[in-house]
């Protein structure tokens, strides 16, 4: 994305977010709970975010713009851990909005496009 | 290397009834650093978590008809929606959804994934759609 239109920064992710995330979705899945599970599983050394809550980011970076989603499209490219902070960006061009949602380290963990329009 | 899934598809998910506590909106608002709207509409990530729990299966349950174990390391990959209308807090909602695909597929990581896509939709219990999404997951056949 050359030039962010919209912007919004959270972090670092806290993985007592994620149990509450866990709970909400009766998701038991240990990666999102248990740092030796991601390790198990070959998959780094913190616990992985849901990709739920990361696109709740997304949502989050439009409400602050004054916009709410009339549709929208993601795709998960990348996993959010524990203590990362990151970053949902959004470009417009009219109705349009394309979105990444990146991570300190600059891994790209959503990219998508919505339709827009302003808030109530 | 195809293989037939285990059902038809569209296969017609149970489906049911979920109702947002302002108590579950302010908790998912706080985990995912947002503010609870005080015009008494949820954070629109309901639209994924409501239906999710709304469907009448569990996620483990709907890997179970796929035939797949999730200690193979299921992936969400993709969602889409689209809003009808704001979904809102302490409103009865009715959630209706069917799995639309089981696919397989080659894979240069995996040797061959499944394609998994199930649609859901969360309607107002006098009628009416509020959202609609499509969730697609790739489910590693590492057997296969």
């Amino acid at each position: 994305m050359s030039k962010p239109d919209l912007s919004w920064r959270f972090g670092p992710i806290d993985p007592a977010a994620m149990r509450t995330l866990a709970e909400v979705l009766h998701d038991p899945n240990p990666i999102h709970l248990d740092a030796r599970a991601v390790k198990a599983a070959g998959l780094g050394d913190r616990v992985i975010n849901q990709g739920p809550a990361n696109l709740a980011y997304v949502f989050n970076m439009l409400e602050h713009a004054g916009l709410e989603a009339v549709s929208l499209e993601a795709r998960f490219t990348g996993n959010v851990r524990s203590g990362d902070d990151v970053e949902a960006l959004g470009a417009l061009e009219g109705e349009s909005c394309r979105f990444t949602l990146i991570t300190g380290e600059g891994l790209t963990a959503i990219t998508g496009s919505a339709t827009v329009r302003r808030a109530p | 290397m195809p293989e037939a899934p285990p059902f038809a598809t569209p296969y017609a998910l149970p489906g049911g009834r979920y109702c947002i506590s302002a108590a579950e909106n302010a908790a998912v608002c706080a985990a995912v650093g947002a503010r609870p709207r005080e015009d008494g509409r949820a954070h629109p990530i309901f639209y994924y978590l409501a239906t999710q729990n709304g469907m009448g299966i569990t996620v483990g349950g709907l890997f179970d008809l796929c035939r797949f174990a999730p200690a193979d390391g299921p992936l969400m990959v993709s969602t889409k929606v689209n809003f009808h209308a704001p979904i809102l807090v302490d409103e009865d909602y009715a959630v209706h959804g069917e799995i639309i695909g089981l696919t397989r597929k080659p894979s240069k990581t995996f040797g061959a994934v499944d394609l998994f896509e199930f649609a859901l939709r969360l309607e107002r219990t006098a009628g009416g759609v509020v959202s609609e999404c499509v969730n697609a997951w790739v489910l590693p056949r590492k057997a296969a």
